[in-house]
């Protein structure tokens, strides 16, 4: 039960050589966390993948479909990017905003009934956005705004879900919290790739992982077997510490003496 | 347009084989300055004037107690002053205009917007196109607006008194010595004409030479150099106001420059020569007479 | 969603209202039993004239315009994602006016003048579009740059059509930048033209919502991102163009009505594209109106008014909004 895969895939970096192709299958009930450096091309991975960057070689398939096969919106309507920046140059509500999720589903002329307002303020309450349905947009924290885009991926109801650092912005409970919400997607046959900075949260909540280094090299596999210290700290170009906390692996960063 | 001549081509042809197709007009036909013909049920009784120049032409064709509207700066004679405003020249109000029913609309071609006269005919109106831009037009066109508003006889004399004081003037400096002029019809930004203007008409008329006749624009703009360079004789100007001389002073402040030595700096009041009126010849013998002082100056 | 109808069934009355004010006044005052004798089909013959000849169609005319200056503007700013766009930033305006102004200098006769405006207003949006495009993509800022510098080009060329164009013909030549109703031949092609749009461009309301938000976003929602921008591209030139060659040139409606409306009711496309077209064509409507009537019977361009009354409005809104 395949869903989105790579095949012998090289994404584009200006000024970067090909370095490994990449060839993964992102599957329903998987939870795929990608790591690496500032630059190392988390983010033009992430875009590549939900077909809003040309690759320099290779494919990305949905269902075993080339992604420019495919039409944008029934693209949309199983794949949902989280992404890092949002703009908003014109004011709008919370509501509105995670409404615009259920864009691919309506026809022009259609408005949305009560059932997409419904799954809307699911998704807002689910991320504890309860009660904000009339603020502007341009008014909430940083950290509302992340969980605001998280609430609109959910009104989406993706079945791949790509996001980029999800938990930016977020305190503590809210990482857990939306790193959790991954979590309960993928058990619930959906597939989830997360771009994270944090070795912690990828080896808490991934059960497998990408690892993208600066030059163009990559590799790939069950989580286990990717987070050993020495693959990891020549990733980060940082010395670690590891540990074992309540069954987690947990990695710190070394003195060097 | 184009069809518009085309039909009145055929109507002239026509009429040319059976006079008998104009056998239903009883009323005055006239060609006007848009070589259009305008044709009358009856002679003018209601006129609208869209130019201060048609107003005063009307006046002098005998026509002016039925003018019913007119533009601003309509103010020569007096009685016009008192006459119904419809805008100004640039821009009109046509409900007040229909309001006033006129039948007879006298537009200027190239001071009017042509959507707005076209507008007009649209509604019905008829309308003659004014543009008389020589002596002989001044004539010619008093002899059709009292053609038009049935006061030939005093068109007529309107146009004897006028050739007599352009032939007088004529007679008068036909041989006098050229004097080269520069006629300064606005200040900032520095105005002349070229010699397809009335006004420079008026110049050839008095045996003066007109320094920017050759320039290729009606109504070039100069700077001050290049009229220094020039080196006119004498330097006629209008002013804001019928008396207001301010425009000559800016001339002072070059001493060595010729006009200003021999203090030949003029003043013509601008309603005299700049509209294409009768009295342009009182306009014309003011000029003359400057010319002539010019010339006494040698 | 049900709450898009009533402020656009309010900005309608609203219209209808401006509209039927406009046709009421003027230099000929009709009284109400006249008004009501012309609707019938008779009455005074001078009213009927002055009423279905004069002031409908001007009416018409300046609703179209306005709508059409409204709906554009809402559009660029969407489509640049920048509040400041309008058509006249964007220098569509100017390659009109030097169209319009050419074909007065050359006397091409007032048949032209339309033709001609509308010539260089889609003249105007290939340059812009095809500079801003270059070798590589555009970017929102790259073509609002690229349109604000063709702008100021097609203004020197107006400036110095200006200077070298013949004495007589200047007044008409202002007027027609200042944008001027009198100008308006008929106003069904410009009411063809926003209706048109209004069916064309509302199913992409929802759309446009999701643009605004970035490509990036509207492509993850579905949205043929290019394609989008294109067409609206497209259509807000031709809005403009239209609007151009019916009265000149207009400031200020396109900038002004669209922001105004986001203040009021929100920035959902769906509801701001219509309102704006009901907006902008009210605004224009009344300004004709006070344009015509404020010094009869001498006539003041429409921009002076629109400018007059919308930019205190405009800061009015803006200043109570924060």
């Amino acid at each position: 039960m395949v869903k989105l895969a790579t095949r012998q895939l090289v994404i584009d970096i200006p000024a970067r050589a090909d370095g490994v192709p990449i060839d993964l299958d992102l599957c329903a009930g998987q939870v795929w966390g990608v790591l690496g450096p500032n630059g190392a091309g988390k983010t033009t991975l992430l875009h590549t993948l939900a077909g809003l960057r040309e690759p320099r070689r290779g494919e990305v398939l949905l269902d075993g479909k080339p992604l420019p096969s495919l039409r944008r919106r029934s693209v949309a309507r199983q794949l949902a990017v989280i992404f890092q920046d949002r703009q908003d140059s014109f004011p709008s509500t919370v509501l509105e905003t995670a409404m615009i999720g259920r864009h691919p589903f309506l026809a022009p002329w259609d408005i949305e009934t009560a059932e997409d307002v419904e799954l809307a303020r699911n998704a807002l309450h689910r991320l504890q956005l309860d009660g904000l349905d009339n603020r502007q947009v341009s008014t909430l924290s940083g950290g509302e705004r992340q969980r605001l885009a998280v609430a609109t991926a959910l009104t989406q109801t993706p079945r791949i879900w790509l996001a980029d650092e999800p938990t930016n912005h977020l305190d503590l409970r809210y990482q857990v919290a939306v790193m959790g919400l991954m979590a309960e997607q993928a058990a619930a046959g959906r597939a989830v790739l997360v771009c994270l900075h944090d070795i912690n949260l990828a080896a808490r909540w991934c059960d497998h992982l990408l690892l993208l280094y600066p030059d163009g090299g990559a590799c790939w596999g069950e989580a286990g077997a990717m987070l050993v210290p020495e693959a990891l700290e020549r990733l980060y170009g940082q010395p670690l510490t590891a540990a074992q906390v309540n069954g987690t692996r947990v990695f710190v960063p070394r003195e060097v003496g | 347009m184009q069809g518009r001549c085309a039909a009145g081509l055929l109507v002239c042809l026509l009429g040319l084989v059976s006079p008998a197709v104009f056998s239903g007009e009883s009323g005055p036909c006239v060609v006007d300055d848009a070589e259009r013909r305008v044709c009358l049920q009856a002679p003018a009784r209601r006129i609208v004037s869209l130019s201060p120049g048609a107003t005063e032409l009307l006046f002098a064709a005998g026509a002016g107690e039925w003018i019913e509207g007119t533009v601003r700066y309509s103010d020569y004679p007096a009685a016009a002053k008192r006459i119904p405003r419809v805008g100004t020249h640039s821009r009109f109000d046509i409900e007040k205009l229909l309001a006033l029913s006129p039948d007879l609309v006298v537009a200027w071609i190239s001071g009017n917007p042509a959507e707005q006269v076209e507008r007009l005919q649209a509604l019905g109106m008829t309308v003659y196109y004014s543009e008389p831009r020589r002596f002989e037009d001044v004539s010619s066109t008093l002899e059709r607006l009292g053609l038009l508003a049935g006061t030939t006889d005093v068109a007529r004399t309107a146009i004897a008194e006028f050739n007599a004081a352009i032939d007088e003037l004529e007679a008068r400096y036909r041989d006098a010595d050229p004097v080269p002029i520069f006629y300064q019809i606005w200040d900032d930004p520095l105005m002349t004409v070229n010699d397809s203007h009335l006004i420079s008409q008026a110049i050839e008329l008095c045996g003066g030479r007109n320094v920017f006749g050759a320039a290729d624009r009606l109504v070039p703009r100069l700077d001050r150099e290049s009229v220094l360079a020039a080196a006119p004789e004498a330097i006629v100007a209008g002013g804001m106001g019928e008396d207001d001389t301010g425009w000559l002073e800016a001339w002072e402040r070059f001493p060595g420059f010729t006009a200003v030595r021999r203090g030949n700096l003029f003043f013509v009041p601008p309603s005299y020569i700049q509209r294409p009126t009768p009295r342009v010849a009182e306009g014309s013998r003011i000029l003359c007479e400057h010319l002539e002082t010019a010339r006494g100056r040698r | 969603m049900p709450r898009l109808f009533p402020p656009l069934l309010l900005l309608a009355g609203i219209a209808v209202a401006a509209m039927l004010l406009a046709v009421a006044v003027g230099s000929v005052s009709i009284p109400v039993a006249g008004l009501w004798a012309v609707v019938q089909g008779d009455g005074d013959q001078l009213h009927r004239t002055v009423v279905l000849e004069l002031r409908v169609p001007r009416v018409l005319a300046a609703f179209a315009t306005g709508g059409l200056l409204a709906v554009a503007g809402a559009l660029m700013q969407v489509l640049l994602r920048n509040p400041l766009a309008d058509p006249y930033v964007l220098g569509l305006s100017g390659g009109a006016a030097v169209g319009a102004l050419s074909a007065m200098l050359l006397g091409l006769g007032a048949v032209m003048v339309p033709g001609s405006a509308f010539a260089g207003a889609l003249v105007s949006t290939v340059l812009v579009f095809g500079i801003a495009h270059g070798t590589g993509s555009w970017t929102p800022t790259r073509l609002l740059l690229t349109g604000v510098v063709v702008a100021a080009g097609w203004g020197a060329v107006v400036t110095f059509m200006l200077v070298i164009g013949p004495t007589e013909r200047i007044p008409g030549m202002l007027y027609w930048l200042m944008g001027d109703l009198a100008y308006a031949r008929s106003p069904w092609p410009a009411m063809f033209v926003l209706a048109l749009a209004c069916l064309l461009i509302m199913p992409l309301g929802r759309s446009l919502n999701v643009l605004a938000r970035g490509p990036l976003q509207a492509a993850t929602l579905g949205v043929a991102v290019r394609p989008l921008e294109w067409s609206v591209y497209v259509a807000a030139s031709v809005l403009t163009a239209a609007a151009v060659t019916t009265a000149g040139a207009i400031g200020f409606v396109g900038l002004i009505v669209p922001h105004m409306l986001r203040l009021l009711i929100g920035s959902d496309q769906r509801l701001i594209l219509p309102a704006s077209a009901l907006a902008g064509g009210t605004l224009l409507v009344l300004a004709d109106t006070l344009a015509r009537t404020l010094i009869a019977p001498e006539q003041l361009p429409v921009g002076v008014i629109t400018a007059l009354l919308g930019v205190p409005t405009f800061l009015y809104l803006l200043y109570r909004s924060r």
